[in-house]
């Protein structure tokens, strides 16, 4: 076998292991994540059109189009994003998976965790949603997961900290 | 003279009052804010100064009186401040934690855990110095700016207090051995909390009640001469970029006829001699031992450092060989220990473990960290991933397609693992060598960007507290990455379960 081979895509896959489960976080999570970013740029878009209708020159409607493209892009592309995020719990450690173009996955032992924070927002609450994150020693580790719904956001929290406390060790 | 002031016991559930306050040094106040002082009054009389330019001399002297009146006001309202904050800075020692407090309008009440104590230091600035007082800083695991410092103390007090400390920490209890003068020491550690209430707020900085326990004897290891400091500090990039900074002022004011064109130049001159002169500083006199206390370094030019970092305590090992320094054969190794933090200014603790050093005192520096590298040939594996490429029985390297990405250094990038340690290699022009035990993994990770994705390469990530030391393997092969991912955090697990770093010279039967 050669070791330039073309990498093999399906069964390889390090991000998707055989034989875990992964649970996805809800799809309520897509509008939390695209109401305030289309609305930023719906109102560029507008500001774009006015400015165009006003000045009349053919060229301002550059600005406009450019960000309606950008919101038909952030409607193709948050969804995925969404869809794209998973944990799974094992029995030491929970995973969590993250990214399409620039994939991460992340695995923190429950022994490890110092604390952890379930974090709302005004929006999130309105769709019963929460983000949970978890804390290490390293400040490297970026252990969150957002768009949990609530009851699992606090059941989840309660129950890693369980099996924290249980397996805690020092540093 | 806080009863003016509602304060809450920032302690909470900790009974502050049982404990044996110690006030630090009354020179302390001066040596912290001599620079502010002189600031103040060296503006005062400059601005006097310049005022007396136009009118002659005769105005300046009118002023003056009023200028030494206004500086000792400056300095009486200073000097009754700093009183009044000498006066409730105070530190304690429980069987448990070490207590301070400070603050008159907000008051501060931390506590450290001994048992989670990463470092202690003893540090003396310049001015600490001229007064032989030294302040002892204690590193917590909690980020930076989390630790302790008590100061200023005298020299002496500072080192019974670190040897107090640490024999504590290390689980000895109330140190027994120095016993010259037990004043509040009860017989054993167990009930040192039924130790005389007495506070003695009134003692000044006079006898600590500290437990005088006896320095840990230590054993030297190495030492930086100066010689090679310098070598080594000139064989570095900021240095080139000095020299060449300085040949293209010299230039610029031979071209334009005019030595104005200097100054111009001298920020840049400033910063980057300051970050060298800053690293020589630092790394003066560098001196390495083990004691049954952990790893010993003391170093310092103008301020001198002492630092103990116990058994078990670092959390990742970085050596590194900059181009330069490789027809030398010199190593320089950095460490992250939880508490320390990035080296950002230069009152932090200084994450080095070897300034400059050659190969054989780095590997001893390795080993000061990890007695035991947990393979059978340990010299053979070093030799390898310090200057070894390409895979071989103990390194699993990244494949040939990760050319792509890394086209020089692609061949180096490897990994290996032991019974005790991953070790990390990378690095074609500036080698470098991380090591990680397994018990001081935090979490693991993976990446994988586009390119990556396209060639079947993955990143695999180890996350360390923070420091200067960043755990990685770039561009492995997806599958190896993945199994090593598995795999370390499996051994991670293990290696955690019997962890007992904390209360070191405790033996186990005793641990609670």
């Amino acid at each position: 076998m050669t070791d330039d081979a073309p990498a093999v895509r399906a069964p390889g896959d390090p991000f998707d292991p055989p034989g875990l489960e992964w649970s996805r976080v809800s799809g309520k999570l897509v509008t939390a994540r695209l109401v305030p970013s289309l609305t930023t740029v719906g109102l560029l878009a507008v500001v774009g059109a006015v400015v165009a209708l006003a000045t009349g020159a053919a060229w301002v409607w550059v600005f406009p189009t450019f960000f309606v493209l950008l919101a038909l892009w952030l409607l193709w592309l948050v969804p995925r994003q969404v869809h794209a995020i998973g944990y799974a719990e094992r029995a030491d450690d929970l995973l969590i998976r993250k990214g399409i173009m620039f994939r991460t996955l992340v695995v923190v032992p429950y022994g490890r965790m110092q604390y952890l924070d379930v974090q709302r927002g005004p929006l999130t609450r309105a769709l019963g949603l929460a983000s949970l994150q978890l804390h290490t020693a390293s400040a490297g580790t970026d252990a969150s997961i957002d768009g949990l719904p609530a009851e699992v956001a606090e059941r989840l929290r309660d129950q890693l900290a369980a099996r924290g406390e249980a397996r805690l060790a020092g540093l | 003279m806080s009863d003016g002031l509602p304060v809450p016991a920032p302690g909470g559930a900790t009974a502050p009052s049982s404990l044996a306050w110690q006030r630090v040094h009354p020179v302390t106040p001066l040596v912290k804010g001599w620079l502010v002082l002189v600031v103040v009054v060296l503006g005062l009389l400059r601005s006097t100064a310049e005022q007396g330019d136009g009118d002659g001399a005769r105005f300046a002297l009118h002023h003056l009186a009023w200028v030494l009146l206004g500086i000792a006001a400056i300095v009486v309202v200073a000097g009754t401040y700093s009183w009044l904050a000498w006066r409730v800075t105070a530190y304690a020692i429980d069987p448990d934690a070490v207590h301070m407090r400070s603050g008159i309008l907000f008051k501060q009440h931390r506590k450290a855990r001994l048992d989670r104590i990463q470092a202690i230091e003893v540090r003396q600035p310049l001015a600490a110095r001229i007064f032989g007082l030294a302040e002892v800083k204690v590193e917590v695991a909690g980020g930076d700016g989390s630790g302790v410092s008590i100061g200023y103390l005298t020299e002496r007090t500072a080192q019974e207090l670190r040897a107090d400390l640490l024999a504590r920490a290390a689980g000895l209890g109330a140190p027994s051995s120095g016993g010259k003068q037990a004043v509040a020491a009860p017989a054993d550690g167990t009930d040192a909390k039924h130790a005389p209430d007495a506070v003695t707020s009134a003692a000044g900085p006079g006898p600590a009640p500290t437990l005088h326990a006896t320095e840990a004897p230590e054993q030297p290891l190495f030492e930086v001469p100066s010689g090679r400091l310098v070598a080594s500090t000139f064989l570095t990039v900021e240095a080139w970029v000095l020299v060449l900074v300085v040949a293209g002022a010299v230039v610029a004011a031979a071209a334009a006829r005019t030595p104005a064109v200097l100054f111009s130049f001298v920020p840049v001159l400033i910063g980057l001699g300051s970050a060298l002169f800053g690293r020589f500083n630092r790394s003066f006199a560098f001196r390495a031992a083990t004691s049954p206390d952990g790893i010993r370094l003391r170093h310092g030019l103008t301020e001198t450092r002492a630092q103990t970092i116990p058994p078990g305590r670092v959390q990742a090992v970085e050596l590194v060989q900059p181009f330069l320094w490789r027809r030398f054969g010199w190593w320089r190794v950095h460490v992250n220990v939880a508490g320390y933090g990035r080296e950002a200014n230069a009152k932090g603790p200084t994450t080095v473990l070897l300034p400059v050093g050659s190969r054989a005192e780095a590997t001893t520096a390795l080993w000061l960290v990890l007695p035991d590298l947990g393979t059978a040939d340990p010299l053979a594996l070093l030799g390898e991933a310090l200057d070894g490429s390409g895979p071989s029985d103990a390194f699993t390297a990244a494949p040939r397609r990760s050319r792509w990405l890394d086209p020089v250094g692609w061949r180096r990038n490897g990994y290996a693992v032991t019974a005790r340690a991953v070790l990390a290699r990378s690095g074609r022009v500036r080698r470098r060598l991380v090591v990680v035990p397994h018990e001081r993994t935090q979490s693991l990770g993976l990446e994988q960007g586009p390119l990556q994705r396209r060639l079947g390469l993955a990143s695999f990530v180890l996350h360390s507290t923070p420091g200067s030391v960043h755990p990685e393997v770039p561009h492995l092969d997806a599958r190896d990455a993945r199994v090593l991912l598995d795999e370390q955090s499996v051994r991670a697990r293990e290696a955690r379960s019997q962890d007992l770093s904390e209360r070191w010279l405790q033996p186990p039967g005793a641990r609670a």
